[in-house]
């Protein structure tokens, strides 16, 4: 074995060596064989021969000289490089002389691959790759979320698990750092990195303890705050910091790879664990709960354990609690739960992407097929000149390798510039989307897929002419060769392929059908012209009510003195941003019990003007004015719907509706119009019945309080850039030290509600785009083959006197049979998935029967106009012409 | 090409072996190394230049013979090839090699 591999590189040795001598060579070689020939006319000289045969004698005795010739010069080349060579030049030959055929080919390939690339990748590295933190697979997320007393008891009763807990994160006022600013922080348990195996980069972890009640003066901050707010100093570490007005020492800094629940995090603080303290303790914030396996128990018994020790906490509250309390609660891998949201958008786009890859497919095997076929009198020529099928399948296998090369190094371009595109349409705060980049393996799967399809097609159909009688494929010719088999096939993909575009399509229009009902969905406010921004002081500057009423007043006063101001006014929450704040209540004539505790209801402070600057419409009784004040008797008003389900039937002015730790009934004076609080497809999500509405002066959190963070909207008269630097100073002008949110127009913020949505669609539309795209091509490509094979065949029937609208009725009618077997088809398959799309649709069924209808109408028109090209040439074939041929 | 005397065949890979034993006692040209053949074999092994030619080129090819012009015995130019180290090296090889399967081959049709 050594032996033979040491002598074939002396001979490549030599054969280098001696490449630019090669001419010597042949000179040699022509010589030495003239030579020859002259001792051999002297030996038969010798031998008496007649001399006039000599010549004869000699040249027949020396048989095949240049075969001899070509032989020996053969020895010192690089054979398979120089033929390599060859056959790719002769390839480039063949796609520059069809350059539809290989733009299609390579634009096919390239969508494939570059779609499926991207897409696959970004899966990959969201929902496949492991999460960045120890052991990932034995973290968990309990199910539901619970309050911090939950944690002492899980902690203490768990066996299958250590129990950490983090709150999603809030937003802090951290103040003494040059410009106060927000920051959104955790709360952490004191054992939450240890149960994460998440390692501080600086200082210290958080250590058992300091989530007691005055030792939780702490805080780690993450890599970015760290960076951006103290200048990387490393000096930080053990200073105090000012987060909502209250001193804690930076105990530890995360290094940059770490994030949870998501990069918004920017610091965390002990969860304080204080049962002293019982709105702290069991009712304001409700906190999810993860746990890490221990050793040997498996997620199925966490998740027995879980639903266990649910249902014995729930006995434990100190207040009535609904029976079904999480009842459902159950332990998944942290990493499902993680992108629960995103997860399903995913997968739809990797479906629809999927089937982009097979319509492409289709569309290269189809072309390729029908390439092949044309060619069989070529191949056939060759064969019979004598190539070998070796050499021929070399000659057609460099061809689709060329192709699927070129192909697929555009489809890797493309991939990347998709994947930076899907990747501007998540969340940014996705853990994880930063590291999403191309991935290698996935890239080469696509592509062998293609290839494998370009090579199976291409090829395949193109041997077997070469295999079947010779003398029959050249004399026939290419004009009426009828690879039956293949065409047959050929029609199955293509209408397989307008199957897919027409599921792709279908699902394309009821999503788009479902953004429009979004975007013209009744929002029930006018966000035209009104600026807002957002004013968070610390709660503790609310301790006198009346100073933040004052200062919110005063705020309001001013703004409305600004030149092309109309209005303003205050409100905790602006609809549509994310924020919704809850108010557990008590209703009149809906007495709590056990099974039915309090409902949590959606919870509006307002100054007076405020429905009157959204365009809310009052339906019933008053609206607030100013004598509604601090002293005043206490009132509400509630949304329509929220009246329509506590009293059906009956008016709700004078009812009575209070915050459940009050003691004093607030009374029902008015009735506003929904508005879509939640998200634009939902006023409110399902577990929350109602909305308030309470005057400012008047309104209390859950724990008493008045907000102290509320939001000031001003209506402008005009879109005026300069009214949104003076409502800034304006907002800063009342205290430095009070963090102010940037000016945001509330339009932008409604349709921003939906950004993730639409772009979503947009994602979708493009593949379903594409596919269609690919499908007419495949089409026209199928029709146009058809006419071309069928040339001889219309020539005759013209000559003998059909119509030139016979022609072509005759083709429209080939092409829609297939396009109708595929739409048919592609109907069927959509009724049946797309109600895997139904979490993204809105007003619409997942069936629509109008959708279906003009889907496939489109479809179809679609499919009509690339055949009426073939169609068309078919009507002008010259019979003279086409019979004259062969 | 109908009318060619067929000659009778060289057993497949011996050719090789055949030329270079043939240079082991001396240079030789190529018109030479086929008239030997013919000589010493009482006109059995008639090589043929289609065959012979590209045989001496991949011996060349492969280090085993080295080629160069000299005066042919009627003072022309003719090529003469001579066997290099490597050539006897490999000819010994070949020999045993060759001596092995025909030992073997002989046992089989001697056989009882």
């Amino acid at each position: 074995m050594s032996r033979s591999v040491c002598a074939s590189a002396i001979r490549n040795w030599h054969r280098l060596v001696l490449v630019w001598r090669r001419g010597q060579l042949y000179r040699d070689l022509a010589e030495e064989l003239e030579v020859h020939r002259s001792l051999k006319e002297r030996e038969y000289e010798l031998a008496g021969f007649p001399p006039e045969n000599i010549v004869e004698l000699a040249e027949r005795e020396m048989g095949n000289i240049t075969l001899a010739k070509e032989e020996s010069r053969d020895m010192w080349r690089f054979l398979s490089l120089e033929r390599l060579a060859q056959d790719v030049r002769y390839a480039v030959r063949m796609f520059a002389r069809t350059p539809v055929f290989t733009s299609v080919a390579v634009l096919s390939l390239a969508l494939g691959i570059g779609g499926n690339a991207a897409m696959f990748s970004l899966v990959n590295t969201l929902l496949i790759r492991p999460l960045p933190y120890f052991e990932p697979g034995r973290l968990v997320r309990i199910g539901g979320v619970y309050p911090r007393a939950a944690l002492l008891f899980f902690q203490q009763h768990a066996r299958t698990m250590d129990v950490a807990a983090v709150s999603p994160g809030s937003e802090f006022n951290l103040t003494g750092q040059g410009e106060a600013i927000r920051v959104v922080g955790s709360y952490a348990s004191a054992n939450f990195f240890s149960v994460l195996s998440a390692p501080v980069a600086r200082g210290r972890s958080f250590e058992p303890g300091d989530d007691t009640p005055g030792r939780d003066g702490v805080v780690i901050l993450s890599d970015a705050l760290w960076k951006t707010k103290f200048g990387s100093d490393p000096s930080i570490v053990g200073r105090a910091i000012l987060l909502n007005g209250v001193h804690r020492e930076v105990v530890g800094i995360m290094p940059p790879s770490f994030s949870f629940l998501s990069s918004r995090v920017q610091a965390w603080v002990p969860m304080r664990l204080d049962p002293s303290n019982f709105l702290e303790y069991w009712a304001s914030e409700f906190v999810p709960l993860v746990g890490r396996l221990r050793a040997g128990a498996s997620t199925g018994q966490a998740q027995g354990e879980v639903q266990r020790l649910v249902a014995q906490f729930r006995g434990t509250f100190p207040y009535p609690m609904a029976r079904d309390w999480n009842a459902d609660a159950g332990a998944i891998p942290l990493q499902q739960d993680l992108m629960g949201d995103i997860r399903g958008r995913l997968i739809i786009l990797l479906s629809a992407v999927c089937m982009v890859l097979l319509v492409a497919c289709a569309n290269i095997a189809s072309l390729l097929l029908s390439r092949a076929t044309t060619r069989r009198k070529e191949i056939a020529l060759r064969a019979a000149l004598g190539a070998g099928r070796a050499r021929i399948a070399r000659q057609l296998l460099t061809e689709s390798v060329l192709l699927a090369l070129v192909g697929g190094g555009s489809g890797i371009l493309l991939g990347m510039v998709a994947l930076s595109i899907f990747k501007s349409l998540l969340p940014p705060s996705t853990p994880g989307l930063a590291h999403a980049s191309i991935d290698w393996q996935v890239v080469g799967a696509v592509a062998g897929l293609a290839l494998l399809t370009g090579l199976g097609f291409g090829i395949a159909p193109a041997l077997s002419a070469s295999q079947t009688s010779l003398t029959e494929a050249i004399k026939t010719g290419s004009q009426r060769s009828t690879a039956t088999i293949w065409n047959r096939f050929r029609t199955w993909l293509i209408a397989g392929e307008i199957a897919l575009t027409v599921i792709l399509v279908v699902s394309a229009g009821l999503l788009i059908k479902s953004l429009y009902s979004l975007s013209t969905a009744k929002t029930g406010f006018n966000p035209g012209r009104i600026l807002t921004i957002r004013i968070s002081p610390n709660q503790s500057a609310c301790a006198q009510r009346a100073a933040c009423v004052a200062v919110y007043d005063r705020i309001v006063e001013r703004a409305r003195s600004l030149s092309g101001v109309v209005d303003a006014a205050v409100i905790n929450s602006i609809p549509l941003d994310g924020e919704l704040p809850m108010l557990a209540v008590d209703v009149e004539d809906h007495p709590k019990d056990a099974a039915h505790p309090s409902p949590m209801f959606w919870f509006g402070a307002i100054s007076p003007a405020y429905l009157r600057v959204m365009h809310i419409p009052l339906l019933r009784g008053r609206a607030f004015s100013r004598s509604d004040g601090e002293k005043a008797a206490r009132v509400l008003m509630i949304s329509e719907s929220t009246g329509r389900h506590f009293w059906p039937g009956q008016n709700p002015i004078g009812k009575h509706i209070k915050s459940a730790d009050e003691r004093q009934w607030r009374t029902v004076v008015g009735v506003v119009g929904d508005v879509r609080q939640y998200s634009l497809s939902k006023a409110l999500p399902a577990w929350v019945p109602g909305a308030v509405y309470m005057p400012y002066a008047q309104s209390a959190r859950q724990d008493g309080q008045i907000p102290a963070a509320m939001t000031l909207l001003v209506k402008t008269a005009v879109d005026s850039a300069h009214l949104e630097k003076e409502i800034l100073k304006l907002a800063r002008d009342q205290n430095p030290n009070v963090p102010v949110g940037p000016v945001r127009q509330l339009d932008q913020i409604v349709s921003g509600s939906i950004s993730d949505f639409r772009s979503t669609i947009r994602v979708f539309i493009t593949f379903a785009g594409a596919a269609l795209l690919l499908a007419a091509i495949g089409i026209y490509g199928l029709m146009s083959y058809w006419v071309t094979q069928r040339t001889y065949e219309i020539g005759v029937r013209v000559a003998i006197g059909a119509s030139r609208q016979r022609v072509v009725s005759a083709v429209l009618a080939q092409g829609l049979r297939v396009s109708l077997w595929g739409i048919a088809g592609g109907v069927l398959a959509a009724l049946a998935v797309t109600r895997f799309l139904a979490s993204l649709l809105y007003g619409i069924g997942a069936t629509d029967p109008f959708t279906f209808a003009v889907v496939t109408a489109f479809v179809l028109g679609v499919a009509v106009a690339a055949t009426t090209f073939p169609a068309w040439r078919a009507a002008r074939i010259d019979p003279a012409k086409s019979l004259r041929v062969d | 090409m109908g009318e060619r005397l067929k000659q009778p065949e060289i057993l497949p890979g011996t050719l090789d072996l055949l030329i270079l034993r043939t240079l082991q006692s001396a240079a030789m040209h190529g018109y030479g190394i086929a008239q030997r053949l013919k000589q010493v074999s009482d006109d059995v092994l008639q090589v043929g230049e289609s065959s012979l030619y590209p045989a001496l080129q991949r011996l060349l090819l492969n280090g085993w013979v080295k080629a160069e012009w000299g005066a042919s015995e009627n003072n022309r130019r003719a090529r003469y090839y001579t066997l290099t180290t490597a050539g006897r090296k490999q000819l010994a090889a070949e020999r045993e090699e060759f001596a092995r399967v025909i030992g073997a081959i002989h046992k089989v049709l001697e056989m009882a």
